[in-house]
């Protein structure tokens, strides 16, 4: 491998590291908007918030469209939810937090992607 | 690949017709070749049981939704005798007493897991096992089975009549149920009556029910003395092939076989 070749290796996994760490800040940034707006300083979830239809029909349009899919694919990223609903990344990546706040969904961190789900414990 | 569809049959009121129109557009899929699969969701007045003369069956729709079996378990196969490609499953909901009882006393976590279910269907039998149509026959109005049913179907399909109280309704439940579930909804409408003391011939109908409800027209049954009269105890789509009432379910059914969205 040549020297320009190494440099041009390293810049490259710098700007990843750098995209990455830009990625985890907007959504802290997120959080802590959606936190402020329902006047909370944790993240915990509110423990009675099933995802129900009578739910969903109570919501915002924008956020039950958002719930309606992630129903639907069973386990999404905020990329294939906007790649469902033709909204930007970024904006479902606002309402999928919305709805961990609200705790109607959940969400767990695989790598560097985020997958968002509804609770399905206690089955039966 | 074409994929199948998951349809719900609903309405604002009872006694419009939803289960006798699910039985035929079932019976009218399969006599077209058609493997279909028929849900009784309406738990609180299950009647498929009934209609289709089966007592006791080994599991039940209600086992699934509670999560006690699997899919296959609480289907029952009916194409025996069926003399082309067509193939119809059931799926019964439990008209014993304490059944009922006991599923309209679930919370709001279990409806969520009952919906969870009820959109697993589409992978487990419309995209594995090959079924071209799921038929959900739900209970009317705002139950939350019947939510459950129009969240996971592709096509709502709406069953109403002239009654004032129903039209209204009706019209309400589109706006402030189906639209916000951006769900594809036709109208049939039933009971309707032809004779001369009638004000409306059949374009007139279709007319005022385009203005009163701005949704596509599926059917308009007319009120067949001959149906009323066989109290339940025949499927028209199977038993009178000549029938005016099995004409219209044809029409229906390929409707909607050639609108597939």
């Amino acid at each position: 491998m040549t020297k320009q070749e190494v440099l041009r290796k390293k810049s490259v996994q710098i700007l990843e590291k750098i995209r990455e760490s830009l990625e985890k800040l907007n959504e802290r940034m997120e959080i802590m908007i959606e936190l402020q707006k329902h006047g909370r300083r944790d993240v915990q979830p509110l423990p009675e918030a099933p995802l129900d239809v009578m739910t969903l029909l109570s919501m915002p349009d924008h956020l039950r469209k958002t719930a309606m899919t992630v129903c639907r694919l069973g386990r999404a990223t905020a990329d294939e939810v906007a790649q469902q609903t033709r909204r930007a990344r970024a904006v479902e990546s606002a309402y999928l937090n919305q709805l961990v706040i609200m705790g109607h969904l959940k969400k767990e961190r695989k790598g560097r992607k985020a997958y968002f789900y509804v609770e399905k414990e206690d089955q039966g | 690949m074409v994929l199948g569809r998951i349809i719900a049959v609903h309405s604002y009121k009872g006694g419009t017709g939803k289960t006798l129109l699910s039985v035929n557009l079932a019976a009218t899929f399969v006599k077209h070749g058609k493997k279909v699969c028929l849900l009784d969701l309406d738990f609180r007045a299950p009647s498929l049981s009934t209609i289709l003369k089966i007592e006791k069956a080994e599991h039940w729709f209600n086992d699934y939704l509670n999560g006690t079996c699997e899919i296959d378990k609480a289907l029952i196969d009916l194409s025996d005798g069926i003399n082309n490609d067509g193939k119809l499953f059931v799926g019964l909901a439990n008209p014993a007493t304490e059944a009922i009882r006991d599923i309209s006393a679930k919370d709001r976590k279990w409806e969520m897991r009952a919906l969870g279910r009820l959109l697993a269907l589409r992978n487990s039998l419309l995209n594995d096992k090959g079924f071209d149509y799921l038929i959900f026959d739900t209970s009317p109005g705002l139950q939350y089975s019947s939510i459950n049913a129009i969240v996971s179907a592709d096509l709502v399909i709406v069953a109403t009549t002239f009654d004032k109280s129903d039209v209204d309704g009706t019209r309400r439940m589109l706006r402030e149920l189906y639209d916000l579930f951006e769900k594809k909804t036709e109208i049939v409408l039933n009971k309707v009556l032809y004779d001369v003391s009638s004000k409306f011939g059949k374009e007139e109908v279709q007319t005022r029910i385009k203005d009163i409800y701005q949704v596509p027209i599926l059917g308009i049954i007319p009120c067949f003395c001959d149906v009323s009269k066989a109290e339940g105890n025949i499927i028209f789509a199977q038993e009178r092939l000549e029938h005016p009432f099995t004409k219209i379910l044809d029409e229906m059914a390929y409707k909607i076989d050639n609108n597939k969205a």
